[in-house]
């Protein structure tokens, strides 16, 4: 196990350093001068300009300047934005938050709802009851993200009115940012109605979180149909029929267990997936996440902001790929030593 | 025993026929296939076809579709906000979004085959460089990889189709790349090798012909993902320039009278679906079938 971790850590440690390559890279390919899109100072004086030549050693090599940069972002300075002078990491403070929530949230729907549907459709496989469940997945599957936030947008807050259509609290409540994750702000701050702002902050990630999960649902919806078919289709299944155990049974103390970790690894690998969708929604529900600062940054060539945005959101989807292969090889213990350099 | 056929020789359909044959088989699978053949032709010819021209500004503005009752017979699906006709420019956008990721998917279905034959072929460090930059590619985000390819190409058209080609070819790599590996495990494949064939030829005399069925599906799927990449870049406002009738960006365009004229927003959007969906079934029931295949 210990070895298996190291050796996931260690293609981490070469994938970042991929990474690095790569948004390092990116300060040449981006237009305009390359000092200015690593260090984001858009109108650098003489001196700044000394300065910023001799911080990034942009007399020496590329070799050098590369190593220059990594120490740079290893130190936590990623330039400061073009757009607004911030600086990168404080950004990125502010908005990766309230994108983790909204993705963590998303998939903590899809994966009780998709879940759930796709045992239900295994468990009654080729009646009525299956077929709905599947064409319900394949339209979710379809379905162009964006349009179906407008949908829920007019359906739910237009018409029912009954969830808001943009923002993650109401600006009523006075809620300081000690985290930036809302719910845990909510939890800390020292305001005095603390059960209706969390209500609140509930209502709005409603339709965002739903207009996520219904893509990477739908994925679940088929993985544990399939994943739950084989298990029955197996011979320790059928011998516990053998013994008179109850179809309730089976499925609870057999069937479940066994689909369920197929779907703990297929979750890492569809998590970039989720990725692109929770961009989008944040987008249309105006959600302050670091999608929706990213598109922004494109709009306003904030090349700086780019290129910090790329290296937290791959990481971000890195660590929950390694997470998730990791859980998925604690549980099943087959796949300690199969999978070495496959 | 009896024999149906009176002639010896047995004959063997090819994997695509074979492919066809079990495809052919499912009803709602072929009217999706039927359908998105029709998507096909519109792509071709949907914009010499159209009613009206799709960027023509006409004075009859936020016409409701024709079965309403302030509707107008002369514009069967209504016309937006400029007085453009609905059909016309979902006819012409055909060959947008629905021609465009075609093209897309042809394009790195080839660069795709040649990294993944080469990845699979070599050992050692070169394929476990290729496969481990493979995997940097295929975890970041889609959307991400797309939109930072338009910083550096700038918006528009041309660059977004090689924004989703890059996003795509990894897909088509790793495809190619288990095919192959699957197939060489194989003991047809150790014959032509015993008569001393190169690598190379083995490669296309008896691996590309067996792997292909599973490229097919690949390419119906990689295409749905390719669609939806382009609207909702579209959306965004990164892709297709302002008049062009590309589905997505006529969705964004029509955002603000979404309560005034609600079919701006819902025609193009249930066009997107509708082409995903059938997109999808096809590349389903060719999985499926591909999956009876191996049953039996």
């Amino acid at each position: 196990m210990l070895y298996f971790t190291l050796r996931r850590l260690y293609l981490l440690s070469f994938t970042l350093l991929m990474l690095s390559i790569v948004s390092f890279s990116l300060s040449y390919l981006f237009p305009g001068d390359i000092i200015v899109n690593l260090s984001g100072i858009t109108n650098p004086t003489l001196e700044q300009r000394i300065e910023l030549n001799a911080l990034y050693k942009m007399d020496d090599s590329v070799f050098h300047q590369y190593f220059a940069y990594i120490k740079q972002v290893v130190n936590g300075n990623l330039g400061i934005s073009m757009f607004n002078n911030a600086p990168i990491v404080d950004e990125m403070n502010t908005y990766l938050p309230a994108t983790i929530e909204l993705c963590v949230t998303a998939l903590f729907i899809a994966t009780i709802f998709g879940v759930t549907l796709g045992f239900i459709a295994a468990i009654f496989h080729n009646k009525w009851i299956d077929k709905i469940i599947l064409a319900f997945a394949m339209i979710g599957y379809s379905i162009p993200a964006f349009w179906l936030a407008l949908i829920l947008i007019v359906i739910f807050s237009i018409l029912l009115s009954w969830f808001p259509s943009s923002g993650q609290i109401n600006l009523l409540f006075d809620v300081k940012e000690v985290t930036s994750f809302i719910f845990i702000d909510i939890w800390f701050s020292d305001i005095d109605d603390k059960w209706l702002a969390f209500q609140d902050a509930l209502r709005h990630i409603f339709l965002p979180a739903i207009t996520v999960a219904v893509t990477p649902m739908t994925i679940f919806i088929r993985l544990s149909r399939t994943s739950m078919l084989n298990v029955l289709d197996s011979n320790y299944i059928k011998a516990a029929r053998a013994k008179g155990l109850s179809n309730v049974k089976i499925i609870y103390h057999h069937g479940i267990r066994n689909a369920l970790v197929q779907i703990i690894r297929q979750m890492g690998m569809h998590f970039a997936h989720l990725v692109s969708v929770v961009m989008i929604a944040e987008v249309v529900f105006d959600w302050q996440g670091i999608g929706s600062w990213l598109i922004n940054s494109i709009f306003q060539r904030d090349y700086t902001a780019i290129q910090g945005g790329l290296i937290a959101m791959a990481t971000f989807t890195f660590l929950i790929n390694i997470f998730a292969d990791i859980l998925y090889v604690t549980l099943n213990p087959i796949e300690r030593y199969k999978r070495h350099g496959a | 025993m009896a024999r149906d056929n009176i002639y010896l020789e047995e004959e063997f359909p090819t994997p695509i026929k074979q492919l066809w044959l079990t495809f052919s088989r499912t009803p709602v699978v072929m009217l999706a296939f039927i359908c998105y053949l029709f998507l096909f032709v519109m792509a071709i010819i949907g914009q010499f076809i159209t009613p009206h021209d799709a960027l023509e500004i006409g004075d009859k503005l936020l016409f409701p579709p024709a079965w309403s009752d302030e509707g107008d017979v002369e514009h069967l699906l209504g016309t937006d906000s400029l007085g453009r006709d609905m059909l016309s420019r979902l006819l012409h956008g055909a060959s947008l979004t629905f021609g465009l990721s075609f093209v897309i998917v042809i394009i790195s279905m080839f660069i795709g085959i040649i990294i993944g034959s080469f990845s699979a072929i070599t050992r050692g460090v070169k394929s476990s460089v290729s496969t481990h930059f493979l995997d940097v590619i295929l975890s970041i985000p889609s959307l991400l990889l797309a939109i930072i390819v338009i910083a550096i190409l700038g918006p528009g058209l041309d660059n977004i189709l090689w924004a989703i080609i890059l996003v795509t070819i990894p897909q088509f790599v790793h495809v190619t790349r288990d095919a192959i590996k699957e197939e060489q495990r194989k003991g047809y494949v150790l014959i032509p090798i015993l008569d001393g064939a190169s690598e190379l030829r083995v490669l296309i005399t008896s691996i590309y012909p067996n792997i292909i069925d599973k490229i097919i599906i690949q390419m119906t799927l990689s295409q749905s993902a390719a669609i939806l990449d382009i609207a909702a870049l579209g959306f965004l406002g990164l892709g297709a320039p302002i008049p062009m009738p590309e589905w997505g960006a006529m969705l964004a365009d029509s955002l603000d009278l979404f309560y005034i004229a609600p079919w701006t927003t819902y025609l193009p959007g249930l066009t997107i679906l509708f082409t995903v969906v059938v997109t999808n079934l096809v590349g389903e029931g060719l999985r499926h079938s591909l999956k009876l295949q191996k049953a039996n």
